[in-house]
């Protein structure tokens, strides 16, 4: 009794049985059916401010790819990644203004001079675990704050920073929203193609085995501080980029909104909400959460009402689908399998083993 | 004697007042099955911590083939050809059997990790050491869906990926039915004669004495006897730590 995806020859192809053929091309379609969609979307949106709503969502796509570098690779759930987006915008603006420099120069630069401090700041902070990682990350992205608004000479403080455009005034404003959704989509498009090398690299089985079970992961060999301040780096890279190209289209910066941990909430709820373990969860998590929060502000205003709203979402997301939007629907899709790969196959002996083990295999796992 | 094996000197390791592991002074034998037993409690396991780099010991020194590995982390006593399982059966749950597998692929430099996860080379090699133990016809499933012994299994062959050279077993009997036990020894004699050293920690003493060339036994910590099964087993001390106080 083998499943039915085994090949005669013992090889379990990847190609499987028709239906995984018909999932893959299901699959094949739906991707190109959603690119298609999101590089019409500019030619369809009715005004500039739906257009607005459209980049706004594509930055937080970019900065939810971002987080879940880490997020979805090692685990590690960090809070306080506003920290590499407002860096990230404040260097590509202070390159832009101190430093003379082009505009998508200073974008590059700034991000790679973010990589860099996120090195030592790794260091540090990857050495704890579980919830003390959280207030670590919390507490670096308050420094931050705290120093953004009281060096003012260099940020402007408390009253902001204004970032110069980089593409003239002749550009009317519909435009200009133009040009940066499809400037943040490419930048999705290439954060989530470094993702999906990884995610099948060795040295993404070996993170992916540090989110499930990090000593063990070490004990078989896996260099896990190395993997995971690698990893981090390339998040605070990622997410730096996201922070800049961010300036460069809203041409203003506040430390208030620049390092503030409900940023890095967003973040981490796009992530979870669409799945940190796949490949598009965060950006279906930044749509669905972007538009409800955009939605909710036209509705209600600037009242805290939209927040009520979206920590109501997380509960009933944690809660139904604690794995995310996008593995909810894969199971839903399984169900349809026509050889039920749910109903494990065993042998007697297996079976046996089962019933025999039960009592200490639960007495166990009380104490793991 | 051929070389030697993994050796400790004066291993100490105190959780609070509890010396759990007490100036132990252990040699095992290269290429031999060896058994390391003692009552609950005893310190095997945090023995094996302290030896694999998962716990640091608060004195004492290490030493596999002659190297000083005293305080190593864990990647790099793997690195050195130690291979160890878990008391509590651990495996990736949300990963894939096959994937698992591939965790224990040795790296060697960086082009080597940013290669395909699921090379033809490592796939075979996989599904080699899974068949080995049983149960190669799960490699797609998830390995939090496979039954507690698959478990067991699938911990041993993800050990055997990485190619040990001594392999480490903390409890490999317990929760596992009869006939698998018996394919596990067989399994371990396998392995240990194409030369793979065995170090195993088991309560199951019919299995111990079965196995092992050398069995040394530990109360409070620290080695109290050793030697052949035979001869350890009517040492009056070890029966004393067994049934006495
Ligand atoms: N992390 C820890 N914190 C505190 N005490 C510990 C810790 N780990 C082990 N101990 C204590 O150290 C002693 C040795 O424990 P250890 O797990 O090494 O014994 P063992 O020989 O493996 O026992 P068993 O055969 O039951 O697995 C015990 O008294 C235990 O309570
Ligand atoms: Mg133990």
């Amino acid at each position: 009794m083998r499943s039915a995806s085994k090949a005669p020859d013992g090889t379990t192809g990847t190609s499987g049985t028709t239906f995984d053929r018909v999932l893959l091309g299901g699959k094949v379609l739906l991707l190109l059916a959603g690119l298609a969609l999101v590089l019409a979307f500019p030619g369809l949106a009715p005004d500039a401010f739906i257009l607005s709503v459209g980049v706004t969502i594509a930055s937080y796509a970019a900065l939810a790819v971002g987080w879940n570098f880490v997020g979805g690779f090692t685990g590690y759930i960090s809070l306080g990644h506003a920290a590499y987006s407002g860096l990230g915008g404040y260097a590509t603006a202070l390159l832009i203004i101190d430093g003379g420099l082009n505009p998508w120069l200073a974008l590059g630069v700034g991000a790679l001079g973010v990589a860099v401090v996120a090195v030592p700041i790794g260091v540090a902070s990857l050495r704890v675990r579980g919830a003390s990682f959280v207030i670590v990350s919390i507490a670096m992205v308050l420094i931050l704050l705290l120093v953004s608004q009281s060096w003012a000479d260099v940020t402007g403080g408390s009253s902001g920073l204004r970032v110069p455009r980089p593409f003239s005034d002749d550009v009317l404003r519909p435009e200009q929203h133009e040009r940066f959704f499809y400037l943040h989509v490419a930048l999705v498009a290439v954060a989530l193609l470094v993702w999906w090398a990884i995610d099948r690299s060795r040295f993404g089985i070996g993170l992916k085995a540090i989110r499930e079970d990090e000593d063990k992961a070490q004990s078989l060999g896996v260099p896990t501080f190395k993997y995971k301040l690698v990893v981090f780096v390339i998040s605070a890279f990622f997410t730096a980029l996201a922070g800049g190209m961010y300036a460069l289209w809203f041409g203003y910066l506040d430390p208030i909104f620049q390092f503030s941990i409900l940023i890095g909430s967003y973040m981490v709820l796009m992530s979870l909400l669409g799945g940190i373990r796949s490949l598009f969860g965060p950006v279906v998590g930044a749509v669905i959460v972007g538009y409800s929060l955009e939605y909710f502000k036209n509705q209600y205003g600037d009242s805290q009402f939209h927040l009520v709203a979206l920590g109501l979402m997380l509960g009933l997301v944690v809660l139904f689908m604690p794995d995310g939007v996008l593995p909810a629907i894969g199971q839903l899709v399984n169900r349809f399998r026509p050889t039920a790969t749910s109903i494990r196959e065993e042998s007697a002996a297996d079976l046996l083993a089962r019933t025999t083990k039960t009592e200490p295999r639960q007495a166990e796992e009380v104490s793991r | 004697m051929s070389t030697r094996s993994l050796e400790t000197e004066g291993l100490t390791k105190s959780f609070g007042g509890v010396h759990a592991v007490n100036g132990a002074s252990v040699a095992f034998q290269d290429g031999k099955i060896n058994a390391l037993i003692g009552p609950n409690g005893s310190g095997k396991t945090t023995f094996f911590n302290c030896v694999t780099g998962m716990i640091r010991a608060d004195s004492g020194r290490v030493s596999y083939r002659g190297d000083d590995v005293t305080g190593a982390a864990p990647h790099r006593i793997a690195a050195a050809g130690i291979g160890r399982s878990f008391q509590l059966c651990r495996v990736f749950p949300r990963m894939t059997v096959l994937d698992n597998m591939l965790v224990g692929v040795r790296p060697q430099g960086l082009l080597h990790r940013l290669r395909g996860g699921h090379n033809a080379g490592d796939i075979a090699r996989a599904r080699q050491l899974l068949g080995r133990v049983g149960i190669d016809h799960l490699e797609r499933s998830e390995a939090r869906d496979i039954s507690y012994g698959q478990q067991k299994l699938l911990e041993l062959a993800g050990v055997l990926m990485t190619d040990p050279e001594t392999i480490m077993l903390d409890e490999p009997a317990g929760g596992v039915n009869p006939a698998l036990i018996g394919r596990l020894g067989t399994l371990v004699r396998e392995l240990n004669a194409e030369g793979r050293t065995f170090i195993i920690v088991e309560h199951n003493m019919e299995m111990v004495m079965s196995l092992s060339h050398h069995v040394v036994v530990f109360d409070r910590g620290a080695p109290i006897a050793e030697g052949d099964p035979a001869t350890v087993q009517n040492d009056p001390r070890v029966l004393e730590a067994y049934l006495g106080v």
